[in-house]
């Protein structure tokens, strides 16, 4: 196994370095970073000649791309092209907001599409798993901007007609959001909605695995000799087929948590929540490609390595896989 | 196997209970007594506006209540004092010499006098070449900064018409500038006052909190605690921020939410026309249809659309704006309605379908309809020109041009002129430069000063004239005016240049972009601001009931 890991890790570092190189090739090629400043009249000429020398904006690609990873290597991922603003402080920010939210939404989607799934399973074709079935479908096809909106128009309402505020609409924190308790309880307040709406989906996703990985796994063999042997049936549930039907969903959960590391665009944006997709977002409208670049390159490690944990998980949960 | 299960159990309620539990019990929470929170689009990318990041609308929210100017621009778009003790004077015409003086009591927070010498600094900091400046324009001109305590000098070396909003921006600290790499500076927070506010901390992605700056002498001392600002770049969530209180005060963009907030008596909507206009530009170059080379082809365009029902189908009938009087139509290439030297030079071509015909009759132009009809596919062909058909340029997927085309369209087509869509995504970043087109829409964005720069987009090889438009009595009058620091001698000039523009119809002033302000009428003294000194500029004489 630690041979395993090391030869993947050796293997990501490559697959990182020639992700960084076609990173900074598309990103660069796609447009002319000072075009807006060129645009705007009054913006004196001295000042986009200062900024292009500064950045190497004149140079050949392969030796922007060189200062480039030097910055992002040395000097973690260097400063913005206009303004000269550090990148890596803003992307720790702004991971560590995305960071709550999907922990959070994870947490709520795993516990409630497990217990959905595992009872499904168990009641198969009965009016609960005909429900948990069409309210997955219902999760999975409702467009997640849409189900932000009526959240808020909801919550808002609810606000408006009792003056009771159980979840604001928009942000990550309030005017005063106070310390200890008052901090936290100000946090779930703002985070609530946003959970809700990533955990919808994913809850859906989640039962759907559960209940198929648990049907399988009832059905087995080794399930019907432990019945056999007149084990009791909690037990053979719990103790040979629940554990056994995680594994999937394990391998789902750690794929879907790489991804989600780029944070959720939409429902950031919607619910203005300083997180990784949001701030994604405001780099490409600001034109400056090194925000860009750096935020893509840290999803493209968070992606490769939730690829490997998951792998790895795999492995510790399932005996007979081996990684040689 | 019990013991697990509890466990597991444990586990799920209190990961549902982490998320939802304290949420649902939490008290209602509101913002302080005596602060208002606004609500805004876009978050500063830094607080020093000197630099380019910092040449936005959203930074000077900020700013010009923290680092005040010498002079603010007011409701009506006049520069009144702010730190300056009065007007500042002309001395001398030449050299073009200017003389003002520092309030006494302007004093920075930390207790040091507003002198000269931080105009001076501030000077010296815009025509540093290491740092990435907006732009140098008007400061390149000054010869000479003379400081005398209080009082400045300074002497132009050629004369600079806009001389007055120039030396009246914001005043920089000597004191930080000194020593400091000014594309760093301010990128965080603002560690010095001499505004009716003071900077107290910046959480980055989410809200900005200003204080009343208590040594604040200069003027009216701020009524309010505390202004803090929220970003909140969704429209439909920062409107639902608005009616849930989290928000008290916002300036959005035109949108149908404004139509249903204006309903709600809770709060109070303002609009009025900006800097911002739409208007219809026509090619004179080679690559531009020959028919537009003809003034009385483009004084038919002008009578054939109907600028009214224009604007009153964009803004006034969806709701937008309250009555056609707030927003009155832009008759002027040159000045905004709400400004003194406005003059309505373009409204001698109101609509009028028959005079249409009848002028490009009067052309010898044929094959057009003999009355205006809204079936006609009949298209006037006209002498050496050809048939009345243009290309018309304009961005894709805006609503409010597409519906503007196409009420223009239906108009000119009823009169015999056929208008031919070429929607495009780069329709202004590269169709526009290229001068391969006939007609473009698209706006031009503006501020009190814009009037001093017409040249750039009248005159003969202006650098945005796109239009390749060129008339020698105009482009001189504009030329002129650049250079002409009196006020009057100027407006004159500019006035001469625009009655023959307003004849030659190079362009149609279509309509103003109206701006909103929409508060809750717990707040008042709230006044909307056409220029970039925006909502906020009397924000010290803000209240709340709240």
């Amino acid at each position: 196994m630690l041979t395993y890991i090391i030869r993947r890790l050796l293997y990501s570092v490559v697959v990182l370095l020639v992700a960084s190189f076609l990173i900074f090739t598309f990103v660069t090629v796609s447009g002319d970073p000072l075009s807006f400043l060129k645009m705007s009249p009054g913006v004196s000429q001295e000042t986009i000649a200062n900024i292009t020398e500064r950045k190497h904006l004149d140079d050949p690609i392969i030796v922007r791309y060189g200062y480039w990873l030097r910055d992002a290597v040395t000097d973690q991922f260097g400063t913005t092209i206009i303004g000269e603003r550090k990148i890596m402080p803003d992307i720790q920010r702004v991971m560590g907001h995305t960071l709550q939210l999907i922990i959070a939404a994870e947490l709520l989607a795993i516990t409630l599409a497990i217990s959905i799934g595992v009872y499904s399973a168990l009641r198969q074709y009965s009016v609960f798993d005909y429900l948990a079935t069409t309210f997955s479908f219902l999760g999975l096809a409702t467009p997640v901007f849409w189900l932000a909106l009526m959240l808020q128009v909801l919550f808002v309402n609810v606000y408006l007609w009792w003056d009771i505020r159980i979840f604001y609409t928009a942000n990550l924190s309030g005017v005063d959001p106070g310390g200890g308790i008052d901090f936290v309880l100000d946090r779930a307040q703002h985070l609530a909605l946003p959970v809700i709406v990533l955990s919808i989906a994913n809850i859906a996703t989640y039962s759907r695995y559960m209940r198929g990985a648990m049907l399988e796994v009832i059905n087995s063999d080794y399930v019907r000799t432990a019945r056999a042997k007149g084990l009791k049936e909690r037990r053979v549930i719990m103790r040979h087929a629940f554990r056994n039907a995680l594994i999937p969903l394990t391998t789902v959960v750690a794929l879907n948590f790489g991804a989600l590391i780029g944070g959720v665009v939409v429902t950031e944006t919607v619910f203005a929540l300083d997180g990784m997709g949001f701030y994604f977002i405001n780099a490409l409208n600001s034109g400056d490609p090194y925000p860009v670049m750096a935020w893509l390159m840290i999803v493209s490690t968070g992606v490769i390595v939730f690829n490997l944990l998951a792998d790895i998980t795999y492995g510790i949960l399932d005996p007979r896989v081996r990684h040689d | 196997m019990r013991k697990k299960a509890i466990w597991l159990f444990a586990a799920a309620l209190s990961a549902t209970a982490l998320v939802v539990g304290p949420t649902a019990s939490a008290e209602p929470s509101r913002a302080s007594a005596g602060t208002v929170v606004i609500g805004h689009d876009q978050e500063p990318a830094t607080l020093n506006n000197l630099i380019t990041p910092g040449n936005a609308y959203t930074t000077s929210l900020v700013t010009n209540l923290v680092l005040a100017s010498g002079q603010r621009y007011n409701s009506r778009a006049v520069l009144v004092p702010q730190l300056f003790a009065g007007k500042p004077r002309i001395t001398r015409n030449r050299p073009l010499t200017i003389r003002f003086s520092i309030k006494a009591n302007a004093r920075w927070s930390d207790g040091r006098q507003v002198t000269g010498n931080d105009w001076r600094a501030t000077y010296r900091a815009i025509m540093d070449r290491r740092w990435d400046i907006t732009s140098r324009e008007g400061w390149e001109d000054i010869r000479s900064v003379a400081v005398r305590g209080k009082t400045v000098t300074i002497v132009f070396r050629r004369p600079y018409a806009a001389w007055e909003a120039l030396i009246s921006g914001n005043i920089y600290p000597a004191h930080k500038l000194a020593g400091a790499n000014v594309n760093q500076l301010y990128q965080s927070g603002l560690d010095v006052s001499s505004g009716p506010y003071r900077f107290v901390s910046w959480q980055k992605g989410t809200q900005l909190v200003l204080q009343k700056n208590a040594r604040f002498r200069a003027g009216s001392a701020a009524r309010l605690d505390r202004l803090v600002f929220r970003y909140i770049p969704n429209t439909a969530s920062l409107f639902q921020s608005l009616r849930s209180n989290e928000i008290q005060v916002t300036e959005p963009q035109p949108q149908l939410q404004i139509v249903e907030i204006r309903r709600n008596n809770a709060f109070r909507v303002q609009s009025g026309p900006g800097y911002f206009f739409e208007h219809l530009d026509f090619q004179f170059g080679p690559q531009g249809h020959a028919a537009l080379k003809r003034r009385y082809v483009r004084q038919a365009l002008a009578m054939g659309i109907n600028r009214s029902d224009v604007r009153n189908a964009l803004y006034v009938q969806p709701g937008l704006v309250a009555s056609a009087r707030q927003l009155p139509v832009l008759q002027s290439l040159i000045w905004k309605p709400f400004e003194a030297n406005y003059r309505a030079f373009f409204a001698r071509w109101g609509f009028n379908q028959r005079n249409v015909i009848s002028l490009l009759r009067r052309n010898g132009c044929t094959g057009g309809p003999a009355t205006p009809n809204r079936n006609n596919n009949d298209i006037w062909s006209c002498p050496g020109v050809g048939r009345l058909s243009f290309r018309f340029n304009t961005t894709a997927g805006n609503q409010l041009r597409a519906l503007t085309f196409e009420i223009a369209q239906a108009q000119l087509k009823s009169v015999g002129i056929e208008l031919q869509p070429r929607f495009a995504a780069n329709a202004l970043t590269q169709i526009l430069p290229s001068r391969d087109w006939d007609i473009s829409m698209f706006t031009w964005l503006g501020g009190p000063t814009s009037s001093i720069t017409a040249f750039a987009l009248y005159g003969c090889g202006g650098d945005q004239n796109y239009m390749t438009y060129c008339n020698r009595s105009v482009s001189n009058a504009l030329q002129k005016a650049q250079f002409t620091p009196n006020n009057v001698q100027r407006r004159n000039l500019l006035h001469q240049a625009e009655r023959i523009m307003a004849n030659d119809v190079p362009s149609i002033p279509m309509y103003v972009r109206p701006g909103f302000l929409i508060g809750r009428r717990t707040v008042t003294g709230l006044s909307i601001n056409p220029t970039q000194q925006g909502s906020t500029w009397n924000a010290e004489l803000w209240r709340t009931s709240q």
